[in-house]
């Protein structure tokens, strides 16, 4: 009798702990304090971070692309994930949100009202994102139209549907360090930074395990399709086997060394990368030589 | 007795395909189609191959391959896509049904390849900068229409 009081002492201090370690970590204002943000500059942390491929409406193109009514699917093994809206509606956007708003959002996985966001907001890769980087998006986002398209709920089974698990998946899997560590030159290192912290390949190409974290151990090397059909292809050296001008050339005009054309969701991935400057697709083609091959 | 049935068999896989072939109307569209997509690749191949520092720029070959890859827009049309050659009903097929269903915005894709062809021909010619900068436009082109029309490979 006193062990099994003992052994339920201890599973609820434990649950406590964990509650306690798994609630909500946001910024504090300090953390932003004195940054002002650059729209230009902005901009081009929007198309590298990938925002609009999936916020703004299935198969939007032209202006229509920069509309982030969200309401694009998500299907995942958890349930079916729905965009929201993060137009700059004040009431179903985001119009109204501070530049911690937002650092918080991105980098934290944390809302305005202090609840975890579920992580197919990949604020893992944002995490590592320099915060001046944060308001110049910031400044950027502002001058964005605003759409009063409601968001719709994400469509979860339990117990994926309970945010305060989220937490505990934040604790097992969230962390500031690259995956693909230690020193690289300067010209891999800017690629690291977009690969890694903005337009986080590693969501689609790395595989997960069955919490859904990502395995750093086969970083980029290819993963099932979430939407269940066919796999996501391996982009380490082992499987891709492409020069720096090749991956250049296919961030830039979306053509594979056999001139077959870019297919699925990563022809959102090329028309952003072939908005940013050529040093950036030459720094990301660097970054991508030197990833660890995996077989 | 073990040659016979070698023969047999034999007979048996030859009639197989030749059924394949007449229960398959599609057969020359969809050859058709991935003949002409192969000298489009071709061509490209030749550009994309200076624009990535690999090859000499070269005006009179770059102009031809521009031509060419012009010439071949020019084709296609629904003559190449007649109505049920599509992903599954047809072997080799990976044209999915959303192009007889939406099929005007089929033909403005294809109208969007032919400008960014024609301005490509002008690029081309023009010199190796030129030619990098216009391979987006056409790289572009190509996957809008392989995005929303062609199935994924596997």
């Amino acid at each position: 009798m006193r062990v099994l009081a003992w052994v339920v002492g201890l599973g609820a201090l434990a649950a406590a702990v964990l509650w306690f370690l798994a609630r909500p970590d946001p910024l504090a204002e300090a953390d932003v304090a004195g940054l002002t943000g650059d729209v230009t500059r902005g901009e081009a942390v929007f198309w590298a971070a990938g925002c609009a491929s999936c916020h703004m409406a299935a198969d939007a193109t032209g202006d229509a692309e920069l509309v982030l009514a969200g309401g694009q699917r998500f299907p995942s093994d958890f349930g079916t994930f729905i965009a929201p809206n993060i137009s700059q509606d004040p009431e179903q956007g985001i119009g109204g949100w501070s530049l911690l708003d937002l650092a918080n959002a991105i980098t934290r996985g944390v809302s305005p009202e202090g609840e975890h966001y579920f992580p197919a907001l990949p604020y893992a890769a944002y995490a590592r994102m320099q915060m001046q980087d944060v308001a110049d998006l910031h400044a950027f986002l502002q001058t964005l139209p605003a759409d009063a398209t409601p968001s719709q709920p994400h469509e979860l089974a339990f117990p994926f549907s309970r945010r305060e698990a989220v937490g505990v998946w934040k604790l097992l899997f969230m962390g500031k360090d690259w995956a693909v560590p230690g020193s690289l030159t300067p010209t891999a290192e800017r690629g690291r930074y977009i690969a890694e912290a903005l337009a986080h390949c590693g969501e689609c190409h790395t595989p997960r395990n069955a919490l859904g974290g990502l395995d750093t151990g086969r970083w980029l090397g290819g993963a099932p399709n979430p939407s269940g059909k066919g796999r996501i292809p391996n982009i380490t050296q082992a499987k891709l086997g492409w020069s720096a001008a090749d991956i250049v050339q296919y961030l830039t005009t979306g053509f594979t060394p056999d001139y077959d054309s870019v297919g699925g969701h990563m022809v959102h991935v090329v028309e952003n990368m072939a908005r940013l400057p050529e040093s950036d697709r030459q720094a990301v083609a660097e970054y991508l030589l030197a990833v660890p091959s995996v077989e | 007795m073990k040659s016979m049935l070698m023969i047999a068999a034999l007979v048996a896989s030859v009639s197989s395909v030749a059924r394949a072939e007449e229960e398959d109307p599609f057969a020359d569209a969809v050859e058709m189609r991935h003949g002409l997509m192969l000298q489009m690749a071709t061509d490209l191949g030749k550009v994309g191959a200076m624009a990535k520092g690999e090859a000499p720029y070269d005006q009179a070959v770059a102009a031809r391959a521009a031509a060419n890859i012009a010439a071949i827009a020019s084709v296609l049309s629904m003559d190449q896509f007649p109505a049920g050659s599509e992903y599954q009903a047809s072997a080799d097929s990976y044209a999915l049904p959303a192009i007889w269903t939406a099929q005007d915005d089929f033909l403005v894709k294809i109208a969007d390849l032919n400008t960014a062809a024609a301005g490509f021909q002008t690029a081309a010619a023009t010199d190796v900068d030129a030619l990098k900068a216009g391979m987006g436009a056409l790289g572009g082109a190509c996957s809008a229409c392989h995005k929303a029309y062609r199935q994924p490979e596997e």
